[in-house]
């Protein structure tokens, strides 16, 4: 392993700790295709957030939303709510790792006077976009010259065979074995069978059923990798003071972090193959908000396949690099009994791919003590996003 | 997709970022980006050198490598891969820089004979898909 860490960066963020909070949550129904727009999806999870932060769709003025897939941007808020009003908008949030950063966003526009209650929203139609052949995860790399004449021709694509690499390289390096990646897939399901809003809710999971699962491509296994869902989430995050005056219990923002890989989305050339930027951005993170891994309570992270939960659980130094196979074996990720309960809505694999927009939820919903499987006194969450060449990292905790 | 190209997943020969890899394959050359700068492997090409500036250029290598890691894909993700699956694709690592990674397909072995971090060695095969008919592209594989 590359000891230096010269193969990305952290990008400088000034300290918002406890400057902002997140106030209103609101989701849609998680499903396989339901035939709705991402943009539906999107005006229906932005209107729940923002009834639930106690406010109308007037008070909103700050929207940031996901620049690559832009469905619910300024013109499809104010078509939905019938609207004119200036909004303060940034195309750097949404989900995936922008699902961390996007209150840090908000702190800024706050802080500057441009907004005082910032929206973050993300909906995604994946899942109905598949049954018509278009869109869907793999198309965004596959029109990128070097991947698409270098990579695809070989069939290495799309990312469930970059990530079965990864995972074998991970277990010729540190021996982690098929049943501790089994292990994350069981936990995550444990927890979407505890959740009623996840889509694999009702279809437990034993490890034994996770080994009988076909490879799709082996080492990497069908319950390795994430679903493809229909469905978003949206936040609303305001200032600190404004936070205690409005009904919920405040999520607040204390650490935000965002670390790149130098050979961007090429992940063939990542010198730590074997490892996420989450490197470079969870360090800072925990330094702003004044925490260390051994404090957290919850841990939700982007889990688009079970190597990529091993490889943040380890980078985010919740245990030594190649140790993590050890560490999630048993109970550890469980909400109710682990050290380190995990992705307790059932994370990407389980619970529905929405490209992380629920995890932030989820970490919202466990400080405020309303979670399907509620972790006994949650005060320090932490949600990591990985997206491509990116991590992020924020760490939410309760007021106090 | 939006992938227009009618000959995809073929490498498209004409794209000038990638071509001369596949100009060299033809010619029985593997060929990587070099810095005339610095001397240093860059991989992929960039349009230039990042860690000095320099322009790059096309160099020969062995063809020596090591099987860095590698899957056997069994479901086809394309459909133009139906009829190969199963198939190994793999990242191997050059002999003159470890860092250069280059994706390719392992050949002439079965997956239980592959360990890490083994010899393999470059061998020119024409690729062609049978969703693609009448068409080839010599491209650089690998065999123990
Ligand atoms: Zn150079």
């Amino acid at each position: 392993m590359a000891a230096a860490a010269d193969w990305g960066y952290a990008s400088e963020l000034d300290d918002v700790s406890g400057a902002v909070a997140i106030a209103g949550i609101g989701e849609t129904a998680y499903t396989k295709a339901s035939g709705r727009t991402a943009r539906e999806i999107g005006a229906e999870a932005a209107e729940r957030a923002i009834a639930d932060a106690g406010l109308e769709p007037s008070d909103i003025d700050g929207l940031t939303f996901s620049g690559a897939f832009p469905d619910f941007d300024a013109a499809a808020f104010h078509e939905h709510f019938g609207t004119s009003h200036d909004l303060w908008t940034s195309p750097w949030g949404g989900g995936m790792a922008w699902a961390a950063t996007a209150p840090y966003l908000a702190a800024q526009a706050i802080k500057r006077g441009d907004a005082r209650h910032v929206l973050n929203v993300f909906p995604v139609a994946w899942a109905t976009q598949r049954s018509s052949m278009t869109g869907g995860p793999g198309e965004v790399h596959a029109t990128q010259a070097m991947k698409q004449n270098f990579e695809v021709p070989f069939g290495w694509f799309p990312q469930p065979v970059y990530f079965a690499t990864i995972m074998r390289r991970q277990m010729l390096e540190f021996g982690t074995t098929e049943e501790q990646f089994g292990a994350v897939a069981v936990a995550c399901r444990r927890h979407a069978n505890l959740n009623p809003d996840a889509v694999m809710h009702g279809r437990p999971m034993s490890i034994d059923d996770y080994l009988a699962a076909p490879f799709l491509a082996d080492p990497l296994r069908l319950f390795d990798s994430c679903l493809i869902s229909d469905g978003g989430a949206a936040y609303v995050t305001t200032s600190i003071e404004r936070a205690r005056d409005l009904p919920n219990v405040p999520a607040v923002v204390k650490g935000v972090g965002e670390g790149y890989s130098a050979s961007g989305t090429h992940w063939a050339q990542q010198r730590a193959f074997t490892s996420t930027p989450q490197v470079f951005s969870a360090p800072p993170a925990f330094a702003m908000a004044g925490v260390a891994p051994a404090d957290v309570d919850l841990l939700t992270v982007y889990d688009p396949f079970t190597v990529v939960s091993l490889m943040q659980i380890e980078d985010m130094g919740f245990c030594p690099k190649g140790e993590a196979g050890a560490f999630v074996e048993g109970d550890t990720l469980f909400h109710d009994a682990g050290k380190l309960p995990f992705n307790t809505h059932g994370g990407l694999l389980s619970h529905a791919y929405v490209l992380g927009i629920a995890h932030v939820v989820e970490c919202v919903k466990q400080l405020r003590g309303s979670a399907a499987a509620q972790v006994p006194d949650a005060e320090i969450v932490v949600y990591g996003g990985y997206t491509g060449h990116m991590a992020s990292t924020l760490v939410l905790t309760k007021d106090r | 997709m939006a992938i227009k190209r009618s000959d995809f997943p073929l490498p498209d020969v004409d794209e000038p970022s990638t071509a001369p890899y596949f100009a060299g394959a033809a010619r029985g050359e593997l060929v990587v980006t070099r810095c005339t700068g610095c001397d240093r492997y860059v991989w992929f090409p960039e349009p230039l050198c990042p860690t000095c500036g320099g322009a790059l250029e096309w160099v020969p290598v062995s063809g020596r490598a090591t099987l860095f890691s590698w899957a056997v894909v069994r479901r086809p993700f394309l459909p133009a891969f139906d009829d190969k699956v199963p198939f190994i694709t793999a990242l191997v690592a050059l002999e003159e820089d470890p860092a250069v990674r280059i994706v390719t397909n392992i050949v002439d072995a079965e997956p239980d004979e592959l360990r890490a971090d083994m010899p393999v060695e470059v061998t020119f095969r024409p690729l062609s898909f049978a969703t693609v008919p009448g068409r080839s592209v010599i491209v650089p594989m690998f065999a123990p």
